[in-house]
């Protein structure tokens, strides 16, 4: 996740109750999305950005997780996601952005 | 034991490729895979600095910044230096090995770093550090720093690292032996011979396979190309290749050429007698014969240019590179086959 995410994520985990905040990710691959899921969980796996060493223990989820997407207009996910949710490999990036959020989120 | 701990702008928390031009700088204690390495460490030793260097500033300023980075170094008086994990950045990589040679030569104490083994830095400075093989990006991290922290666990301890947790640092060590080499060799030849398993005193470097192009179909109306390792060039070698590690090939015009000669053509190479290339670099670039064949219509014609450049010592990622330029070359003027000499 790049610096400038890393920055917006720590901001709002400051400003709003932790256990009410919700990431919701897009990656195109599995590995990419549950770095990303780590990193605003456990920290900046690289240790490089503004989360380096910072555990908000975020929740983070990808929009192609069931319980996401059950909360979106099925018309405007039609629109929007249905296309990638085809061409990408969604069982994998489910099951590792998940992996994830049951090691590292604190709620 | 303390440790100052380099990283490049990214790592250091500056910032990405836009601020590669950072000037080197100092910071107290341990910043970014920093504090991973001193939570890996325990209280076995103490990070108490941090250099912090942007890519494009180190690589394009080399002397000064070995020489101001290693000032910063000096002042915290550290018993040891790590550097990076630098993955497969080349530049950082490239930096991280430049930080461990003058740290070594000036300094005397161990560099710790990691690397994935493709990086240029590997290849370059291997000899002043003990680098960790890691993965190729920054995802490596969480392997990284433990293995990172191991090796310096070890030479906290006044242990050398084991042998297999770092990559090979291309160092002859002199020991003694029981038994003379010539019986070492017929023991292992022996062994080999019975199909028992035996460990070779010196593994010979891997190569990599590359695959057969297509035959040429019809070589009558095939376009040759000469390209040599051997380093003939025009007389005086105009581009200045080096007769060692040379750092750029030559495209010489052969439109005109039905022969060369000692006038005309001599060989760059150092690592062979260039007597008899000198005298007659056909012998090297068989222009001559080639002609020959173009006029007997075996070929098709020979390319209008033959590419050289000197293969003594020349590493294999620069031969790589100039391979690459090449070929895209012999491409554009549509070339069939190529005849590849060396020495």
């Amino acid at each position: 996740m790049d610096m400038e995410n890393q920055r917006r994520v720590k901001e709002l985990a400051e400003k709003y109750p932790k256990e009410d905040l919700v990431v919701i990710l897009g990656g195109a691959e599995a590995e990419a999305s549950g770095l990303a899921a780590e990193t605003v969980s456990n920290g900046d796996p690289a240790w490089a950005g503004p989360l380096a060493g910072v555990q908000l223990g975020l929740k983070a989820y990808h929009i192609f997780e069931p319980e996401i997407k059950e909360q979106v207009d099925p018309a405007v996910y039609e629109e929007q996601v249905s296309l990638m949710e085809m061409v990408l490999d969604v069982d994998a990036i489910v099951q590792e952005v998940r992996s994830i959020r049951e090691q590292y989120a604190a709620w | 034991m303390r440790i100052v701990h380099y990283l490049n702008q990214f790592f250091g928390g500056i910032g990405g490729e836009e601020h590669a031009g950072h000037r080197p700088e100092v910071r107290p204690g341990p910043v970014g895979p920093g504090m991973a390495l001193k939570a890996a460490l325990g209280g076995t030793a103490e990070i108490v600095a941090t250099v912090i260097c942007g890519d494009s500033w180190f690589n394009e300023n080399l002397e000064e910044a070995k020489a101001t980075v290693l000032g910063l170094i000096r002042q915290h008086e550290p018993d040891l230096v790590v550097a990076g994990p630098a993955f497969n950045a080349g530049r950082y990589g490239m930096a991280c090995g430049a930080v461990a040679q003058v740290v070594t030569e000036q300094l005397g104490i161990p560099v710790v770093t990691g690397m994935y083994p493709e990086n240029p830095g590997v290849e370059v400075y291997r000899r002043y550090a003990w680098v960790v093989e890691t993965g190729n990006s920054a995802a490596a991290m969480r392997t990284a720093i433990p293995a990172m922290a191991a090796i310096v666990k070890r030479l906290a301890a006044g242990l050398e690292p084991e042998p297999g947790t770092y990559l090979e640092r291309g160092l002859r060590v002199n020991t003694f032996a029981a038994e003379r080499g010539s019986a070492r060799a017929v023991e292992m030849l022996v062994r080999k011979l019975k199909g028992e398993p035996f460990t070779t005193e010196y593994p010979m470097p891997s190569f990599d396979r590359v695959p057969p192009n297509p035959p040429v179909k019809d070589l009558s109306k095939a376009k040759i190309a000469l390209v040599t390792s051997g380093g003939i060039v025009p007389k005086g070698n105009p581009d200045h290749i080096e007769s060692s590690s040379a750092s750029k090939y030559g495209k010489y015009y052969l439109g005109d050429v039905d022969d060369l000669t000692a006038e005309t053509h001599q060989t760059a190479h150092g690592g062979y007698d260039p007597t008899y290339a000198n005298a007659d670099a056909d012998r090297v670039l068989p222009v001559d014969v080639m002609r020959e064949l173009e006029r007997e219509g075996v070929i098709g014609k020979l390319h209008d240019y033959w590419y050289a450049t000197v293969g003594n010592g020349t590493s294999v990622a620069n031969a790589r590179a100039y391979a690459r330029a090449i070929a895209e070359d012999l491409k554009k003027y549509e070339v069939d086959a190529v005849i590849l000499t060396s020495t």
